[in-house]
């Protein structure tokens, strides 16, 4: 963090050594969008004054200055005003490799096992690389394109793999609700387990549990599914909000 | 909570449905003792006439939603005055627009620096989808520089009658006598042009006030609009080497991924003869100079040897605010948080509701001889969420569904590559109207979105237990 802080500080200073560096003039055929303005103080004074972030964002770069460490420094002088070099001479970071991998897919092939691909190992070979650029963000490329695609994998060896370990308790448990709300329907109205097959109540009944068992596998996911409600309906809320006046009490 | 988000829909249109019988009133209800947040509607047609002049307007900023709502007055007949601080302001602007802007505001073709046909989205495994072979040879995104658009637009009011003056917006007082005809008075400093000059501090009565002054509204604060979340964008306009711009010639590029932006996205934007490189937050304001590096790393050898020309920053409203007119006040563009979710598109609506907004007003004043009230203003903001809101609500279960986590943009990238969610998705972007689908299609597509998401998810649990 710090040091992708550091680095970043010399771009932030490009506007304000640019000038100084007197840049060919004629090159800016369509002044004012490219105009190198004089006005550097200007852009900050203005970022501060119309936004509390802008004066955030230049805290941070304030505050990330005196832990520039020497090279990093140095190094900024030399790339005054590029983008790219000043952060690829420190990274040197290589692609992700496996062997495995061979121009950008999975080569399946190399994942059989007696005759089969092996699926399960190419969930967890693409989890693994998932992990890695996660950590280490890997530069986009036109001239090695990634071409795995996860729909290669059969959706049954989705299934085998996160389903089944799981599908043993959700059965027992939708057997269990099912055979519970049959006995309270019959309890409490008399209607058979039979006839309640027959009954468009009782079949909708068994639909939500059904949905039910499968929606709420854990405790946590009621929770969850409460946030997501209030998170769908928090847009409408916003927009609402300029007729809300008209609701209550008015007179039309 | 399902009812609640049916009440809404309801509490949207109620006044559609009950329009009518408001503008058959036939005498005011002002004698109501109403609290000041609860508003009266008056009928347009007792309103008084003005008597020797016409209706008099300030359009406060110059963007192109005050200068689309500039023109409509003037052309409407009702004596504008269009108040910008800075002629050639440059806004940090991603300057996309879409296709239909082009003809429904008769914009000239020159403005339009770049036509973006092709653009590229690139999952945070790098998995990369063009977009836009489903496009015809006549569509295309149009990039224009906001200097150049924001400029013709006030021309264009000029010409049609509405006096452009260079000044500092300061306050203004609400009128004095709640009659419902006191003008309001606006006190700004009007700069003569010379360079340098100290502006003359002035004084302007008018009738109504357009607020079009962006994100950091003064008059949204003068009539205690309220405020509302927003997102940081940060952008550098970077000039790189002639040989790779030419990758870039037609081309926009999205990244996606918590690196570059843990609720939006990552871009590079083809403009005159440099790209812009940016990227936008809402959540985590402080870390994003670390996106944007992010940003830069993902693009790497595609803008390698670049120079930065200038770096900006700007916040971009994520929804309207509380309160979006009051009085004979009302709001429009940026100032009324009309910015999309999910794709951050803010041009268009700022220029379609300066637009509404001034047709509601000249419709309102009889082409400026009434004076009108905020039951007129109010019909603006009733036909803009009628027209505009599915557009939002769509946009916003996009970006809560796909911007969430990296599974989710995986999946989003791969749902991308289907040439029907391509051709839904620009035909919505560029002509700004839901097309009903082929419902077998939808169904296709709805399934196999879900089939990614799960995929992807299960990847991440994968992942998790990597590093446990």
């Amino acid at each position: 963090m710090s040091i992708s802080m550091s680095l970043f500080s010399p771009s932030t200073h490009l506007p304000t050594l640019s000038p100084s560096s007197s840049y060919p003039k004629p090159h800016f055929t369509l002044k004012p969008c490219l105009s190198l303005r004089p006005k550097t103080p200007l852009f900050t004074t203005r970022a501060s004054a119309e936004n509390g972030a802008g004066a955030a964002a230049a805290a941070t770069a304030v505050e990330a200055e005196p832990k520039v460490p020497e090279p990093v420094a140095a190094k900024s002088e030399s790339s005054n005003g590029s983008a790219g070099p000043a952060e690829e001479e420190v990274k040197v970071v290589s692609l992700f490799e496996d062997a495995r991998w061979v121009n950008g897919t999975w080569d399946l092939k190399q994942f059989e096992k007696s005759g089969k691909t092996d699926w399960d190992a190419v969930i967890d070979a693409e989890a693994r690389r998932r992990k890695w650029l996660q950590d280490n963000p890997e530069s986009s490329s036109n001239d090695n394109p990634i071409l795995f695609d996860t729909s290669i994998v059969p959706w049954w060896a989705w299934v085998k793999r996160y389903h089944l370990p799981e599908a043993e308790l959700l059965n027992g448990r939708a057997a269990m609700v099912g055979f519970f709300s049959a006995y309270l329907v019959d309890s409490l109205t008399g209607v058979g387990l039979v006839d309640q097959m027959g009954n468009f109540v009782c079949k909708t009944l068994l639909f939500v549990a059904v949905a039910g068992v499968l929606l709420i596998r854990k405790n946590e996911d009621v929770e969850k599914l409460k946030k997501l409600l209030d998170e769908t309906t928090f847009y409408d809320k916003q927009w609402q909000a300029t007729w809300q006046d008209e609701t209550p009490g008015n007179p039309k | 909570m399902a009812s609640i988000a049916l009440k809404s829909f309801v509490g949207l249109r109620q006044s559609t449905l009950e329009n009518p019988s408001f503008t058959s009133q036939s005498k005011p209800i002002s004698s109501f003792p109403s609290s000041p947040r609860t508003f009266r509607v008056l009928a347009a047609k007792t309103s008084p006439k003005v008597a020797g002049r016409n209706l008099r307007v300030a359009v406060i900023g110059g963007g192109p939603a005050g200068g689309a709502a500039a023109e409509t007055l003037a052309k409407g007949g009702v004596e504008t005055f269009l108040i910008e601080r800075k002629m050639d302001n440059c806004k940090p602007c991603g300057g996309a627009i879409p296709l239909c802007m082009v003809g429904e505001f008769d914009l000239p073709l020159d403005i339009i620096d770049r036509r973006v046909t092709k653009m590229k989205m690139i999952s945070p495994s790098n998995v990369a989808v063009d977009i836009g072979q489903t496009l015809k040879p006549h569509e295309y995104i149009g990039m224009v520089r906001r200097e150049v658009l924001d400029n013709y637009l006030r021309n264009r009011a000029s010409e049609n009658g509405a006096s452009v003056i260079n000044g500092l917006f300061l306050k203004m007082d609400s009128p004095s006598q709640g009659d419902g005809t006191s003008p309001y008075v606006l006190h700004y400093t009007e700069y003569d042009g010379k360079a340098g000059g100290v502006g003359v501090k002035k004084t302007l009565e008018v009738d109504a006030v357009i607020g079009a002054d962006g994100a950091n509204s003064r008059v949204a604060k003068s009539i205690d609009a309220g405020d509302y979340e927003y997102a940081i964008a940060f952008q550098e306009r970077i000039k790189i080497p002639d040989d790779k711009m030419v990758y870039y010639e037609n081309l926009a590029e999205m990244y996606v991924g918590d690196d570059v932006s843990p609720d939006f996205y990552g871009w590079v934007f083809p403009k005159c003869d440099h790209v812009a490189v940016g990227t936008g937050t809402v959540t985590h304001k402080g870390d994003i100079k670390k996106f944007q590096l992010a940003t830069r790393n993902r693009a790497k050898d595609k803008i390698l040897g670049g120079k930065i020309l200038r770096v900006e920053a700007h916040p971009i409203p994520e929804h309207p605010r509380p309160r979006r007119l009051a009085g004979r006040v009302a709001l429009v563009g940026d100032a009324a948080g009309y910015v999309t979710k999910c794709s951050g598109e803010g041009i268009y609506f700022a220029a379609k509701s300066g637009r509404m907004c001034a047709e509601a007003i000249v419709e309102g004043s009889e082409n400026g001889k009434r004076m009108i009230n905020e039951g007129d203003l109010r019909n603006y903001l009733e036909k803009w969420d009628k027209t505009y809101w599915p557009t939002y609500k769509v946009l916003d279960i996009l970006q809560k569904v796909f911007y969430r986590s990296n599974p989710a943009r995986e999946a989003f990238v791969e749902m991308c590559a289907d040439e029907y969610v391509q051709k839904m998705t620009f035909d919505s972007y560029l002509y700004k109207r839901v097309v009903p689908g082929n419902p077998w299609e939808d169904l296709k597509l709805a399934v196999n979105t879900i089939g990614s998401l799960v995929r992807a998810n299960a990847l991440k649990q994968e992942m998790e237990k990597i590093s446990a």
